[in-house]
């Protein structure tokens, strides 16, 4: 039976590498590949390795290489290690293995034994896994060596991946297992996470304590991630505590054959005893792979078809921002209703938990920093520290922000038939959608301004920064924001309008090599726009700036040069808008997408 | 009052509809019939103004749909035949914003009625993703009847209904006739058109075959037969095939 099985995978595998090549004729997935293959090949493989590579780099690079190993490592481990208590905290209603619809329909009806079932669940992820192990292998060529040769390294990965995928299906199974069972599934389920908490807990507390311990600026000097890892897995508890860590990671970092070989085999046996749990645990996952499989169908025809509102969790009826009157500009009413959309996408439970998070990483890491600036006499490092932050919030705010708002026309692609109907003009449409996230990413930015102006030089020592010029600049810059995002949200609406077959393909979830291409292709071509678009007003800007401040004094020069800029920006705006809203009155997604 | 005239619609070199004229009155309902791709949603779509016609002339309400646009869509509504709507507005806000849209005044006071007759007062705060497909229908007839249309489409207006709700559909097509709109309603079923078309129009690879009232379009086709079912007369009118 496996043999069928087997069949059926590596026979669907090299159909769809068949199907890949062949959709090579459609000039969007040629191009995009051979990008994609120019991307991998310059940047990734020939940059990494091919031509020497970090083993010949110095070794204060190759060290900080080998860090970002060390750290993705501990950082893989922590996911993990939250991963499997999160399954155990907020189990699926029916926990089960991850099947197609299609092998369902076609499996479960079928005279296969459930141990059979399970075995053809595993080698499906195996081929997977394999995969994603070469890939790591690649990316991580980059950061250098720590020991050990490609194959090593491979394997160690395949290690380390199958037997998380283990791990996982094995609590799922054992999840389904209590919950038949009824009696107790709340306790075990407070009993495991109790202990995975108890753990985490003695190893943070273990950690402190070794830190504690070591000699003022023994870790600063050194400067070796590595070293400190290596130094705290051998210190007294964590040696134990950390022991299934240092089996799983064993073999990929051993150095050499002989340690590979000895790592190699309490790794393969924490790997057998995983999949003896697995292929024996009696419990019944059927009703759970079946929901899980409707999930995923419904998840990926969403994205396929560009409804991309419901990759997310289940939407929540949410209030309006203001009260819409039925009369007034219609913009305002698509302004309304982004803005509930992006109440329930955007500002939702999960993107305040992640702010929090990024808040806490950021304040604890930069505490040691301020705390030097603190001690050093002179500069205002805490100062340019708050304006550093906001510049690169800002710079991502303008380049970023533009792709992950997206409550516009993009949003509304599935309802584009229904737009279409409205009594309005197409700019005037086109504007009302793009409202939302302008007005989202310009507070972003008018955050990052006001805080620069009270944090840039608090200690006066730029001359000409009086604060008549810096009430100027916060009022200029102001004013430019939301016409330059306007601007910049303009340029993605305009290629999911203009190059629809492009925009779908390049948001689908994985595709291949040839949708990194197109993705690449976009994300370039549009920060390309975006720089050709911005060019004449920053141009002029800083012409008249430069010109005009000897003579007007830099306030008056500074406004002077706003007021071109917003001419500038404002017809940029307006003919983009008119352009937008024109290409999308004859947009025809039935006649576009193929 | 809808008026077209050499209607042809064109996607690169494939010509989906060919030179097509018709008017539909205050008060008629036309149904569009003809095979799988015999042109019938490109039409409808043409003449809702969802995409643009490469040639010919449609006045809607008077207006002339390529040069009023926005006059000409304020008179009209579409439904298409899957019920599209936003996943983030409750019912009651999808009424709201669709009447500053079009700009309804009072529309709290016109779509209580509306929700009533639709059965979907108790559903006022529930966002579309926990209403029944029906429901969703109804939803999207509410919208679309908000702004009082004098020129309805449907697009396959019964597709994934109950047998309640085809009922009530067909009821709400003829009262809105009754009262003086237009409309035209693309469908494969045949019985549907007979029960509720005044006029039909037959379509066969973007081609105009027959238009006219049901019985001119029948007496066309019978041979001299008497009482042929549409059924008959769209099979002899079409061929029998797709091609």
């Amino acid at each position: 039976m496996i043999g069928a099985l087997l069949y059926l995978r590596l026979t669907s595998l090299r159909n769809l590498v068949v199907y890949r090549i062949s959709r090579l004729r459609q000039p969007k997935y040629l191009v995009g590949t051979a990008v994609a293959v120019c991307y991998i090949y310059f940047i990734l493989l020939k940059r990494t390795g091919m031509q020497g590579g970090p083993a010949s780099a110095a070794p204060g690079v190759a060290s900080a290489m080998n860090n970002v190993v060390v750290f993705i490592c501990v950082a893989a481990s922590a996911l993990a290690l939250i991963r499997i208590a999160f399954t155990w905290i907020s189990p699926a209603d029916n926990p089960g293995l991850r099947f197609s619809e299609a092998e369902i329909a076609f499996l479960f009806p079928a005279p296969v034994t459930r141990k059979t079932l399970i075995h053809f669940r595993l080698l499906s992820a195996q081929i997977a896994i394999l995969f994603t192990s070469v890939l790591i292998v690649f990316f991580f060529r980059r950061f250098g060596s720590s020991g050990g040769s490609n194959l090593t390294h491979a394997i160690g990965w395949w290690v380390i991946l199958s037997i998380f995928d283990l791990h996982l299906n094995g609590t799922n199974l054992t999840l389904s297992r209590l919950k038949e069972r009824g009696s107790g599934y709340v306790l075990w389920r407070t009993v495991a996470v109790a202990a995975i908490a108890a753990y985490a807990a003695a190893v943070v507390l273990s950690t402190m304590a070794f830190l504690k311990g070591l000699r003022p600026g023994a870790f600063a000097r050194q400067g070796d991630l590595g070293s400190l890892i290596q130094g705290l897995a051998g210190s007294s508890p964590l040696q134990w505590l950390l022991l299934p860590f240092k089996v799983v990671f064993g073999p990929y970092f051993a150095n050499g054959a002989r340690d590979f070989g000895l790592a190699l085999v309490p790794a393969l046996g924490l790997l057998a005893l995983h999949y003896y749990w697995v292929s024996n645990t009696e419990a019944r996952f059927e009703e759970g792979s079946i929901a899980l499989a409707e999930k995923r169908a419904a998840t990926k025809a969403a994205a396929l078809s560009g409804d991309f509102s419901k990759l997310g969790s289940k939407p929540k009826a949410r209030s309006g921002p203001f009260p819409l009157s039925p009369q007034g500009p219609p913009e305002i009413a698509f302004l309304w209703k982004n803005l509930i959309s992006m109440r329930s996408t955007l500002l939702n439970r999960r993107t305040v938990l992640l702010s929090l998070w990024v808040i806490i990483c950021l304040s604890f890491g930069l505490k040691p920093l301020l705390a030097a600036g603190a001690r050093s006499n002179g500069a205002d490092v805490y100062g340019l520290l708050i304006v550093m932050f906001c510049g690169i919030a800002s710079a991502y705010t303008l380049l970023m922000g533009p792709q992950l708002v997206r409550q516009d026309l993009r949003n509304d692609l599935p309802n584009v038939d229904i737009l279409k109907t409205y009594p309005i003009e197409g700019w005037r449409l086109a504007l009302g959608e793009l409202l939302a996230p302008a007005t989202v990413l310009s507070l972003v930015l008018w955050l990052c301004i006001i805080v620069c102006a009270f944090a840039i030089d608090s200690q006066g020592a730029i001359e000409w920064l009086t604060p008549g010029v810096r009430v100027t600049l916060v009022l200029c810059l102001g004013s430019v924001t939301p016409l330059l995002c306007l601007i910049l949200l303009i340029l993605p609406n305009s290629i999911m309008v203009l190059l629809p077959g492009w925009y779908q393909a390049s948001r689908s979830r994985g595709g291949g090599i040839e949708l990194l291409g197109q993705r690449l292709i976009l994300g370039v071509g549009q920060l390309l726009i975006a720089l050709l678009v911005a060019a004449p007003a920053a141009g002029a800007a800083a012409l008249i700036i430069l010109s005009s401040a000897w003579v007007l004094g830099a306030g008056p020069a500074i406004a002077l040069a706003t007021a071109v800029v917003l001419a500038i920006l404002a017809g940029e705006a307006a003919v983009g808008l008119w352009w937008l809203g024109d290409r999308f009155g004859k947009f025809d997604l039935s006649g576009d997408i193929r | 009052m809808i008026e077209v005239e050499a209607l042809t619609k064109r996607y690169g070199s494939f010509t989906a509809v060919r030179n097509l004229s018709f008017s539909v009155r205050p008060g008629e309902v036309l149904g569009l019939v003809g095979p799988n791709g015999a042109g019938k949603t490109s039409t409808l779509r043409c003449l809702a103004g969802i995409i643009p016609m490469s040639e010919g002339t449609v006045r809607i309400a008077g207006h002339d749909l390529a040069s009023e646009p926005v006059a000409a869509k304020r008179a009209l509504a579409f439904f298409p035949d899957e019920p599209r709507l936003f996943d983030y507005l409750t019912v009651r806000q999808h009424l709201a914003f669709v009447a500053r849209i079009y700009g309804v005044e009072r529309h709290e006071e016109l779509a209580k009625p509306l929700l009533e007759e639709l059965e979907l007062v108790e559903k006022a705060d529930v966002l579309p993703g926990e209403l029944s497909r029906g429901m969703k229908q109804k939803l999207v007839i509410a919208c679309g009847l908000l702004h009082s249309p004098s020129v309805i489409f449907f697009d396959e207006p019964l597709t994934g209904l109950d047998p309640l709700g085809i009922r009530r559909m067909k009821d709400s097509i003829m009262r809105r006739s009754r009262d003086g709109a237009s409309i035209v309603l693309s469908s494969h079923l045949l019985h549907l058109l007979e029960e509720v078309c005044t006029h039909v129009l037959i379509l066969k690879k973007g081609d105009k075959v027959a238009v006219g009232t049901l019985a001119e379009v029948a007496s066309q086709f019978s041979n001299g037969e008497p009482n042929v079912s549409l059924e008959e007369v769209f099979i002899r009118a079409t061929g029998g095939s797709e091609s």
